[in-house]
């Protein structure tokens, strides 16, 4: 039932993430344990950094943050958003924070320290445009098809919703970077697979995702999302729109 | 961002429009995966009205509505091989043969009973309606005839209760229907978030689909049942996603449970069973145990405590609190089902910490302990259980741990019952007698593993 997923610093897919449910806490800094009260922690060891230099609060599917440095103004950024950011004041208290993706950036004596976190349960319209109410039967995945982990997504499905046979192989992380790259230069294969294992928590495959290493058991989240995907019309056919004109021998 | 349709499931049909003996008439609703409209047959035969399901299965339809085609083989499965009165029934199942109308060419339609109108049209017009008891009681006959047949509704909620034209209340709107398969089965991933349970918020899903079970379906019914008396929704907030972090709050144990000062006593223990957070706590109330006291509130009689004789075996009720685990877990201390919380005059979710050992026990039941002197994980029952392991209220820990402790802390002749002793057996069924407890007593015990049956009686 959790909605927000910390992820601490240089530890992007371990299963250390730490996840808060609606109303749950979590303090980071360089001590975090002397925050009074019942809470998640976070521990940033770094001399630059205050022994409670902030606070994350669940609320619903979105999160605020509260400054509790008196002297340093913490950046929020959106790391898909083409340099979006907000700006969170010295002392600022519960400033809530819009972004599926966040990254924290703390000023610690000339260094710039970072950590991220998720809202994955963010709502989004379904196939009806009017607002959902609460007594409308709504579909379970909310996805945003703005972002690039619907891209890499509909890429997975590519070869199944062009009516190749059930079990055609699923492409190749090489295979994805070359189809994702016409509308995303930047990708590569370690960001591809960022987003295939962020799919697996999206779309609620796994609390945090369940395989650390590389190798055979991430095929099989791959297919699992294919397959989930397909099964419950995440990805349609109207949607390979999105990767533009299927290239070379493919089809 | 997402798909332009204004109405995705609408399909098209002219007035008049003839489909094999049917003739349509108007309109009687679109969405919820396709359109409806009355129906009025040409010839002689039976029933002579009828209201048509168009669903978009059509050659035509785009492969983005292909799911549609999954979600329609539910609803007739399960309506060609269920009937009970209170399903609305299913006639026939017809495809448009009709390549002159590529939009219809292909459809399916469902012939169906056809309603006055719905419990939702009812409550838009009178959110408190006189009739509202006698319709729950309808509805709860619904649910367990459903449940019965081993199906689960998925999508119980007053826009899928018909209202006949003599005012009865049927199910309806099987399209998210899924057949139990042993205790759960697999839902389509769609759900109406007002009366979907906390643990089917957010939580895993399998390639096939979320698991729902049985008290997915009785999570909703106390839903709707608070709606129906009161006219408001028993979780508070303005919009769906506030709501629904109410139910996630209440689950979690940050929150009680605060419904309505106007719902007299016997209902509140009804919704409150019915929203218990958990599946576990829910379980044992399940639509056949519902059914009873149901109808005793709907007629305004107190539901009378019936001496344990006059009931069958599987009365029992309750069991599962797990004291340990869940305080660990930060949901506080659930001493086990409210439902007599006569022992201590207050439920136990508000007041997290008051209970331990013993005194978890509610006056009424029987509880057994893994620990000595009543601590640990505690298993409780009201009535007789022949099968600790299978049967209709069991016990999570029987297979793993032995009991060490036991409390018999049954009501007696005074509150009309008899039987006020226990007699517990090494065997399910009630075979291996090993030992039998007076009333009111509590004492440590050394098995070499675990009762799996016992019975009320009147002498040890």
């Amino acid at each position: 039932m959790h909605t927000i997923i910390v992820v601490p610093p240089g530890r992007p897919d371990s299963q250390e993430h730490l996840t808060l449910a609606t109303g749950e806490r979590l303090v980071f800094g360089r001590s975090p344990a002397d925050a009074p009260g019942r809470h998640q922690r976070l521990t940033i060891e770094h001399d630059g950094v205050s022994r409670i230099a902030g606070e994350i609060l669940a609320q619903g599917t979105f999160w605020t943050l509260s400054n509790l440095n008196r002297d340093r103004t913490y950046v929020v950024e959106n790391p898909e958003g083409g340099g979006e950011h907000i700006k969170v004041a010295p002392g600022r208290l519960d400033a809530p924070v819009p972004f599926e993706f966040a990254r924290i950036v703390l000023p610690a004596a000339g260094d710039l320290l970072s950590f991220d976190v998720w809202a994955p349960r963010h709502d989004y319209l379904g196939a009806d445009p009017r607002i959902p109410e609460g007594a409308t039967t709504a579909a379970a995945f909310a996805l945003d098809r703005t972002k690039r982990y619907f891209a890499v997504l509909v890429a997975l499905c590519e070869p199944r919703l062009r009516d190749a046979p059930a079990h055609a192989p699923l492409p190749t992380a090489d295979e994805l970077v070359e189809r994702l790259r016409p509308g995303w230069p930047a990708a590569s294969r370690s960001t591809v697979q960022w987003n295939i294992n962020y799919l697996a928590v999206k779309l609620r495959l796994a609390p945090a995702w369940p395989c650390p290493e590389p190798g055979a058991r991430r095929n099989g989240m791959k297919e699992s999302l294919v397959s989930l995907a397909l099964r419950f019309d995440v990805v349609r056919e109207d949607d390979l729109a999105l990767l533009g004109p299927a290239v070379g021998a493919a089809r | 961002m997402s798909h332009p349709d204004e109405q995705p499931y609408a399909v098209p049909v002219p007035a008049g429009y003839r489909l094999g003996p049917w003739a349509v008439g108007t309109p009687l609703g679109a969405g919820g995966f396709g359109s409806v409209y009355t129906a009025r047959r040409e010839d002689d035969g039976q029933p002579a009205d009828a209201a048509l399901k168009f669903l978009p299965t059509g050659t035509q339809t785009p492969r983005r509505l292909r799911h549609l085609r999954e979600l329609a083989e539910r609803e007739i499965d399960l309506l060609s091989r269920v009937r009970a009165p209170r399903l609305i029934r299913l006639h026939e199942v017809r495809t448009v043969d009709d390549p002159s109308r590529p939009e219809l060419d292909g459809a399916t339609v469902l012939v169906l009973d056809r309603a006055e109108s719905s419990l939702q049209d009812l409550l838009n017009g009178s959110p408190r309606p006189g009739r509202g008891p006698e319709l729950l009681v309808e509805i709860c006959e619904g649910l367990h005839q459903l449940h019965r047949a081993g199906w689960l509704h998925g999508d119980l909620k007053p826009a899928n209760v018909l209202l006949m034209d003599d005012g009865s209340a049927r199910l309806a709107d099987f399209n998210l229907a899924a057949e139990l398969e042993g205790t759960h089965a697999y839902s389509p991933m769609f759900s109406t978030p007002d009366y979907t349970p906390p643990e089917t918020i957010w939580g895993d899903v399998a390639e096939r689909g979320q698991r729902i079970r049985p008290t997915t379906d009785i999570w909703a019914f106390g839903v709707l049942a608070h709606l129906v008396l009161t006219g408001t929704l028993p979780l508070p907030g303005a919009t769906p996603a506030a709501r629904r972090d109410a139910t996630v709050r209440y689950a979690r144990g940050t929150e009680p449970l605060r419904l309505s000062p106007e719902l007299p006593p016997d209902w509140r223990q009804i919704i409150t069973d019915c929203l218990a957070p958990t599946h576990q706590e829910r379980a044992p109330h399940d639509a056949a145990s519902l059914l009873p006291r149901v109808r005793a509130a709907a007629e305004g009689a107190a539901a009378p405590r019936a001496p344990r004789a006059a009931r069958p075996l599987r009365r029992a009720l309750i069991a599962l609190a797990c004291a340990g685990a869940l305080a660990a877990a930060g949901l506080g201390l659930h001493a086990a089902s409210s439902k007599h919380p006569a022992t201590t005059g207050s439920s136990p979710r508000s007041a997290p910490v008051a209970l331990v050992g013993y005194d978890r026990c509610l006056k009424g039941n029987v509880c057994f302990f893994t620990e000595p002197d009543g601590n640990g994980r505690m298993c409780s029952w009201e009535g007789d259980e022949t099968d600790w392991l299978g049967g209709a209220s069991r016990c999570s820990w029987a297979d793993q741990q032995v009991p060490r402790s036991v409390f018999n802390n049954g009501i007696g002749p005074e509150a009309g019952e008899p039987r006020v002793s226990l007699v517990y057996y090494a065997g399910e069924k009630l075979q291996d007698r090993i030992d039998c407890l007076p009333r009111d007593t509590r004492q440590n015990i050394d098995l070499a593993r675990s009762p799996r049956s016992h019975v009320w009686t009147e002498h040890c």
